[in-house]
């Protein structure tokens, strides 16, 4: 079987000014798979990610990506219109903080609405079911719809906020700490959620985590960061069973006491 | 003629400098142009986008009408007829179809527009992304990259919360397959005549120092969705002056229990009409 190659990191580096962001990334990312990143706090997560999805533009390194349509592109060097398009449907990035991935002026269906109509949906009740659709497959009460979600719960932010990302169909979801500002009850229950939803799809997700059980339940592949640095990156079963690297060593042992 | 003034107003370095921002807008149909406004002898909010456009664009040989909401006679068309005729001495009429250059406040004339005439529209705020999105440079990225899901968000809202679209003036258009432009307070009603129009349409926002137009035979269309299509207002009644059941009617209460009449907001269209049928 061939697997699609969708994209290609090489010498991905970051400063922020003297202070290392992520240096010497190397990796590929292929069609359907979940690749965790790892490391503690300050590790440089979410820099790698942040340059992944052109959120900033990384000091040195090279990005290559493979779209479903127009081949293989340099990504880093791709005009800001098409960086935006790419980001607005084939694309998505699920924040920490819903807030920062929703416009809370709009309904919960306009927020999902609006990314539809990005890729020029102008359908009304098209889009209306494809709201009610995506609601009720992040397990929200489609009646909601209308409601706003400044009076949702963090958990249900979170949810509507997913619902709105994948409602595209995007060819990749990146994702950093998505149940990081959330009650521990309420983060199983989202991760429940989307490991349920990234089954079902085969969606191609980047997802950024210090939480361990997170990355067992979630990822494929996992790269484990510390200083900026990847120090260890595999198959994650084999990671996390059989980790090489002494920093590896102490992050699976850490997790085992719990 | 001596009153002080160059002729209408500006001086012809300003008017070329506004010409020449107008061929720019004509050339790009539906984008708003900075422009180097200036203080006119009026308020911003009394058209004095407008103004400058007018006054850059008039001539000796043409013959001005001015109308706000509809009317001839109204204090913000009257005091622009004036200044009008004391800076350029030219001919006025309350007759569309023998004007020349129409300016004009929240409405179009009834009567078709064409090829030989201009119609200048007063502009309160050019930005139709303004509301949803506060922030300029944003706004102007939208713009360029053609991002306008906000914009059909706001019409998304308004079916699912009132089953049908509301906004009923200022309702945006898309000019020429490309730029969303704000049609200034006109209802909607006169949205249509916009589409295809023979006339020359220039704006003019004075505050916001922006120009932007629509040259003749371009196609303006009023945003809708697939299953929601754009529809115009319509009434019951007729003019109560006039008959007419084909012109935009204002509302006006007659008595003290409220009893209301119908009447055509073009007071020329009406008095034409009236003429017409007797
Ligand atoms: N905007 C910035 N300006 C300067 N330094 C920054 C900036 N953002 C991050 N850094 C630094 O870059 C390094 C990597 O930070 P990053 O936010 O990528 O880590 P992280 O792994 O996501 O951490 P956390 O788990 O706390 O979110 C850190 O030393 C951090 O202090
Ligand atoms: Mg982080
Ligand atoms: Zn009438």
């Amino acid at each position: 079987m061939n697997i699609k190659k969708i994209m290609h990191v090489e010498n991905l580096t970051h400063f922020y000014g003297n202070q290392i962001g992520c240096k010497g990334i190397n990796f590929d990312l292929y069609k359907g798979e979940i690749l965790g990143i790892v490391g503690e706090s300050g590790s440089g997560k979410s820099t790698l990610l942040k340059c992944l999805s052109g959120e900033i533009s990384p000091s040195a390194g090279k990005i290559n990506i493979s779209l479903d349509q127009g081949g293989v592109k340099d990504f880093l060097s791709l005009p800001e219109q098409e960086k935006r398009q790419l980001m607005r449907s084939m694309w998505g990035i699920v924040h920490q903080n819903p807030r920062d991935g929703l416009n809370l002026r709009i309904s919960a269906g306009g927020n999902i609405a609006e990314r539809l109509l990005n890729v020029s949906e102008k359908n009304y009740s098209h889009l209306r079911n494809t709201g009610k659709y995506w609601m009720e497959k992040t397990e929200m009460d489609s009646d909601r719809i209308d409601e706003f979600p400044i009076g949702f719960s963090g958990g249900m932010q979170q949810r509507l906020q997913i619902s709105k990302i994948l409602s595209s169909n995007p060819q990749i979801v990146f994702m950093d700490e998505p149940t990081g500002g959330l009650d521990v009850s309420v983060q199983a229950k989202i991760l429940d959620t989307i490991k349920s939803i990234v089954r079902d799809i085969n969606v191609t997700m980047i997802i950024v985590t210090h939480d361990l059980a997170v990355v067992r339940f979630l990822t494929d592949k996992l790269l484990v960061m510390k200083d900026g640095i990847v120090v260890e990156t595999g198959l994650t079963d084999r990671v996390l069973d059989d980790p090489q690297h002494s920093y590896t060593q102490l992050l699976t042992s850490s997790i085992l006491q719990v | 003629m001596k009153t002080g003034f160059n002729f209408a107003y500006l001086d012809e370095a300003t008017k070329r400098m506004i010409r020449r921002k107008i061929l720019k807008a004509i050339c790009i149909p539906g984008y708003q142009c900075p422009f180097g406004g200036r203080e006119m002898p009026l308020a911003y909010g009394w058209g004095t986008g407008g103004i400058q456009v007018t006054a850059s664009i008039i001539g000796k040989q043409d013959i001005l009408k001015v109308i706000d909401q509809g009317a001839d006679d109204t204090t913000n068309a009257v005091s622009i007829k004036n200044f009008f005729k004391r800076v350029c001495n030219i001919m006025i009429t309350d007759r569309t179809a023998e004007a020349s250059l129409i300016q004009t406040r929240h409405r179009i004339p009834e009567t078709t527009l064409n090829k030989d005439q201009i119609i200048v529209y007063q502009v309160p705020q050019p930005e139709p992304l303004r509301k949803l999105e506060p922030k300029e440079k944003e706004t102007r990225k939208l713009h360029a990259y053609k991002e306008y899901a906000l914009m059909h968000v706001k019409l998304y809202e308004e079916i699912s919360q009132f089953g049908s679209v509301i906004k009923t003036w200022a309702y945006p258009v898309e000019t020429n397959n490309r730029y969303i432009t704000d049609p200034t307070p006109i209802p909607k009603f006169d949205n249509p005549k916009m589409n295809n129009m023979e006339a020359l349409q220039l704006f003019g926002a004075g505050r916001e120092k922006r120009i932007y137009a629509i040259p003749p035979y371009t196609k303006v269309k009023s945003l809708d969705f697939d299953d929601h299509p754009f529809e115009i207002q319509t009434w019951d009644e007729c003019c109560s002056i006039c008959g007419s059941t084909k012109s935009y009617l204002d509302e006006i209460i007659i008595n003290n229990e409220g009893k209301k009449n119908f009447i055509c907001s073009d007071t020329d269209f009406c008095k034409s009409n009236l003429e017409k049928n007797k």
